[in-house]
């Protein structure tokens, strides 16, 4: 540990820091714009200059580059220091076309919040500015306007150490220096929208945001991605129940600062033609409760031995949690299941920085629900029993696609029109991950969190809500409606969640304990 | 004017081959050399003085020992870089060495590569100098078929090999660090300190950069021994210098004095004094970085660092010794050198990337007689705001002749802004030709 003062803040962080982040420990913001947590150091833009002193007086150094050690001193409050932070600012803009009217950066663009925050002069730019190409199509996902560019080289970074295709570059020198690409080259790569992410201005945008929506009407709910089993953390940015993006949200366990493109664009399907809007019975439109009471009906005829259940590894811990309580309290006897696999039956590509092959967000939460209850069967036992069940109850997962064999009569509960839900005799809407409170388990066991940011759209409601509606028509409802509630008892009765609480996940999530060794029988005889 | 250790074999024909420069005494101090402990060597360079003759004026036996021990940077190999990009307008010393004298360069690059355990070294060379690299190329093919370079030099076990690497013809590759990331085959931009090259440099093991004339006068140094070398030119500054006279002088050229002669001597006798007898008017002593003098403070100063900084607060520098009359428009001769920082900008950091070229354009108006007073306060306040703020040292060598032309000139700026304004109106300046132009 290293003892650093910040002003007149005496903080102690680990040894060597970055002094960036140790003042905003100590409560103390430095702008800055090419130093990012998790790229390397450019030392660049020279806005994070703080004063040290020295033998010979006080000097300034970009903090940045500074490393905590024990005794180091600066001071981020100086004349000197704002002088320089307006003097960047001005050096910065002077070249720069200031179209923030119809800039997307605008409301999230570090060049108006500092210049409101250290710049305020009045502008002494009397000459031509220096122009650049403006409008460039350099991928699927990003238009870049490189006359707005503040040169950074985060974008060059992140091509560099991040995904390592390393297409952006600046090129030629002095003010006409200007970010680009080589001629022909293209974004080709599933990580591009964080290139608009991390660009601090408006230079590098992203082209399905773009002219959406002001961003100072968005709210922001801390979610989770649930495109594939890594759980990237994102905030969810909406407007009055409209969700218009996906930002990676920083969690430097899991996903760092990033998240994929193909989990960045899966807000679309929220309000996308694939969702669930109504319940149905054989084909006709009818409420929810209808539908409730039907299957209520159905499952008392086909009898305990004639019915399954399948937990869903795209559903919440809550739902399956819920979906186990009320079979043992209702059904007892019925056997219950996971599939596992990807939905349409197809093997999915993973790659080696976030995205998973596995493209559902709970596996490892179906796997423990599964191995807490003991009794519970994989896809192969499923197979064996089909010819004996009657009707198959399925929360969220396309057990159609992943099984590949004729199912009897289906109860779906959830949120898309897969080939399962298309394919059930009755189904129930179930809301969007965005539109429900609950958790997820990733593949390293990390227990996350995604909160309700919209409400949940036609019908639909959380899986925990279905299920618990159908316990009370089956005579005891499991009494998981609230969610926190659903979650402590879960945790207190899972062994692996033991000590975790739904309050208590926090931003980053929490690990399961690690899974308990269980000694191999006979294993002590061959040693 | 004292003996001659850089320049000795410039004037005698065929200089640049080996068989001369083998007969005028060059490798002569190879064998002497390889025979000592490398320890031994770096402290005859420390004791003689010698300082880094690219501009700091750094102590070059210092530099050599800041090289980790072998303990310490395990099996990381030592570099050693000679820096031959000499690009700053003014200075045009270096050259020479290389045309004139190559052998003798390569001569004092073995016996720094020995003394710092070095085994690969690199001579980077200014991309427009193709044809000084030509004759390079030639001499270090003498020097490994005559078997002082390559395997087992000269039977004494050392192993060392020379490249000749030609950069791609910009300024700022001469920077030390920028040099490096070239070098390496990135673009040519300066690097963070720290790290410092001497700890983590080229492909980030240690490296030494030392300029061409630097490296030139280790044999000599060698040779004659530390306190031969401390017998000449001051206390703080020993040896000779090299210094490139241009402008409005009858003689110029590249002279080697000692250092320390009074300057008005050096402009008057060696230079011999100002172009068609017109008066001085400025003299700017260490290439266009520094800092321009007045004809008053050439009276105060003599050839050395430490009395061109006490007495004009300028530097030596690399010695590119620039005179110019009572005729010399001082605004456009600040423009003139602005033009030429705005093009070499690295474009890296952000003070020296728009300044270098706002500057420029507020100095054109003001030459072209469409600048206000308020414009040179703003030239005064880039310029400081671009000093020492920036990765490396170019942003202050393009504020420092700015602030010393504004200070030292000032009434030459205050006429051309106080014309009555016939039109004090925003115009477009000269545009400045794109690096790749
Ligand atoms: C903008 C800039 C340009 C430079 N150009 C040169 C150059 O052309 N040649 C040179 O030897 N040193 C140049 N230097 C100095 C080098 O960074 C370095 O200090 C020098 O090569 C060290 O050698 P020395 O200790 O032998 O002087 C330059 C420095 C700066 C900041
Ligand atoms: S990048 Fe920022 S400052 Fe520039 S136009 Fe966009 S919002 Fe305005
Ligand atoms: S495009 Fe954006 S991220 Fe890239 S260098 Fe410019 S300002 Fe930085
Ligand atoms: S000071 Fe100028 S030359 Fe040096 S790194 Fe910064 S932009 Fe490049
Ligand atoms: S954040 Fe430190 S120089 Fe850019």
């Amino acid at each position: 540990m290293a003892k650093v003062k910040i002003n007149d803040t005496e903080i102690e962080v680990p040894n060597g820091t970055n002094m960036i982040e140790a003042a905003k420990l100590a409560g103390e913001e430095i702008p800055h714009y090419c130093y990012h947590p998790h790229l390397s150091i450019a030392g660049n833009c020279r806005m994070c200059l703080v004063e040290t002193t020295t033998p010979r007086g006080p000097v300034l150094e970009i903090a940045c580059n500074m490393q905590a050690r024990d005794g180091l001193a600066i001071r981020t409050d100086t004349a000197q220091v704002l002088h320089m932070r307006k003097s960047v600012m001005e050096f910065l803009l002077v070249n720069h076309p200031l179209d923030c009217p119809i800039c997307d950066q605008s409301g999230e663009c570090r060049l108006q919040d500092y210049y409101m925050e250290h710049g305020q002069y009045d502008s002494r730019g009397l000459d031509p500015k220096v122009g650049k190409n403006k409008r460039q199509d350099i991928g699927d996902l990003i238009v870049l306007d490189a006359e707005r560019c503040v040169q950074c080289s985060r974008c060059e970074r992140f091509g560099d150490e991040v995904t390592g295709t390393g297409e952006l570059r600046l090129m030629n020198r002095g003010d006409h220096t200007e970010i680009g690409m080589f001629p022909g080259d293209r974004l080709s790569h599933n990580y591009q929208g964080n290139l608009a992410d991390i660009c601090p201005v408006g230079a590098l945008t992203n082209k399905d945001f773009r002219f959406q929506r002001r961003v100072w009407y968005l709210k922001e709910t801390a979610s989770v991605c649930t495109g594939c089993a890594t759980g990237c953390n994102i905030q969810v940015c909406h407007q009055e129940g409209e969700v218009f993006r996906y930002l990676p949200r920083r969690n430097d366990q899991v996903n760092k600062s990033w998240m994929c493109d193909m989990g960045r664009l899966s807000y679309q399907e929220i309000a996308g033609l694939k969702r669930i809007l109504k319940a149905s019975v054989d084909g006709k439109a009818v409420e929810p409760d209808v539908a409730t009471g039907e299957i209520a009906t159905r499952i008392r005829a086909a009898g305990a031995a004639g019915v399954g259940f399948v937990l869903g590894t795209r559903a919440t811990n809550e739902a399956n949690w819920a979906l186990l309580q009320m079979v043992r309290a209702n059904v007892p006897g019925a056997r219950i299941f996971v599939v596992e696999g990807n939905d349409g039956g197809q093997a999915a590509q993973g790659d080696t920085l976030l995205l998973s092959g596995d493209r559902n967000p709970n596996t490892a939460g179906a796997r423990l629900l599964a191995r807490h209850d003991g009794n519970v069967g994989d896809r192969l036992a499923l197979l064996a029993a089909l010819p004996e069940l009657k009707l198959l109850v399925v929360l969220e997962d396309d057990v159609l696609g992943r099984l590949g064999a004729a199912l009897p009569p289906v109860v779906f509960f959830g949120a898309f029109k897969n080939a399962t839900a298309q394919a059930a005799a009755i189904v129930v809407p179930t809301a969007h991950p965005v539109e429900q409170d609950g958790s997820y388990i990733n593949r390293q066991d990390r227990v996350q969190r995604v909160r309700r940011a919209v409400n949940p759209v036609g019908e639909s409601a959380p899986a925990y809500v279905v299920v618990d509606r159908l316990g009370a028509r089956l005579g005891k409802a499991p009494g998981t409606q609230m969610v926190a509630a659903a979650f402590n008892g879960m945790a207190r009765a899972v062994e692996r969640m033991r000590g975790l609480e739904f309050k208590g996940l926090g931003a980053e999530g929490r690990l399961l304990a690690p899974e308990a060794v269980t000694a191999v029988p006979g294993a002590e005889a061959s040693t | 004017m004292g003996p001659k250790i850089l320049s000795a074999n410039w004037d005698v024909p065929g200089s640049h081959t080996l068989e001369v420069a083998r007969s005028r005494g060059v490798y002569s101090r190879v064998a002497p050399a390889l025979a000592m402990k490398p320890a031994d060597i770096t402290q005859v360079v420390k004791d003689s003085g010698l300082r880094g003759r690219g501009g700091a004026g750094f102590p070059t036996g210092m530099k050599w020992s800041f090289v980790p021990s072998k303990e310490k940077r395990g099996d990381k190999p030592v570099y050693l870089l000679c820096n031959a990009d000499e690009s700053e307008p003014g200075t045009f010393k270096d050259r020479y060495c290389m045309w004139l004298d190559p052998h003798l360069l390569i001569e004092g690059m073995i016996i720094a590569a020995w003394a710092l355990d070095c085994h690969t070294a690199y001579i980077y060379i200014r991309g427009e100098f193709r044809f000084i690299q030509a004759r390079l190329d030639e001499a270090v093919a003498e020097a490994y078929k005559a078997g002082l370079l390559g395997k087992n030099i000269l039977g004494s076990g050392f192993d060392f090999d020379l490249h000749v690497h030609l950069g791609a013809g910009a300024y700022i590759c001469g920077e030390e660090t920028a040099l490096i990331s070239s070098l390496e085959g990135e673009k040519g931009q300066p690097k963070l300190k720290p790290p410092f090259p001497a700890v983590e440099g080229a492909w980030k093991a240690p490296t030494v950069v030392n300029n061409v004339e630097t490296l030139a006068a280790v044999p000599w140094i060698l040779e004659h021994g530390a306190a031969a070398y401390k017998a000449l030119g001051t206390e703080k500054a020993p040896g000779t210098k090299l210094f490139s006279v241009s402008g409005h002088v009858n003689k110029p050229g590249v002279y080697e004095i000692p250092m320390g002669m009074p300057m008005r001597q050096f402009l008057d006798e060696v230079c011999g004094g100002v172009r068609g007898g017109k008066k001085l008017k400025a003299i700017i002593p260490g290439g266009s970085s520094v800092p321009v003098m007045t004809a008053a403070e050439v009276d105060l100063c003599s050839m050395d660092y430490e009395s061109i900084n006490q007495n004009a607060g300028s530097y030596l520098g690399s010695g590119g010794f620039i005179v110019m009359d009572e005729t010399t428009d001082m605004v456009a001769a600040l423009t003139n050198l602005l033009r030429f920082y705005a093009h070499e900008s690295c474009g890296q950091c952000t003070p020296c990337r728009e300044g270098c070229g706002w500057m420029y354009q507020i100095l054109c108006r003001v030459r072209d007689g469409y600048a206000t007073p308020e414009d040179l306060g703003t030239l005064r306040d880039l310029a400081d705001n671009i000093h020492s703020k920036t990765i490396c040292f170019f942003g202050a060598s393009a504020a420092m002749p700015v602030q010393s032309f504004l200070t030292k000139f000032r009434d030459e700026f205050l006429e051309r802004v106080q014309r009555p304004a016939a039109a004090v109106t925003v115009m477009a300046s000269a545009p400045i030709p794109s690096a790749g132009a």
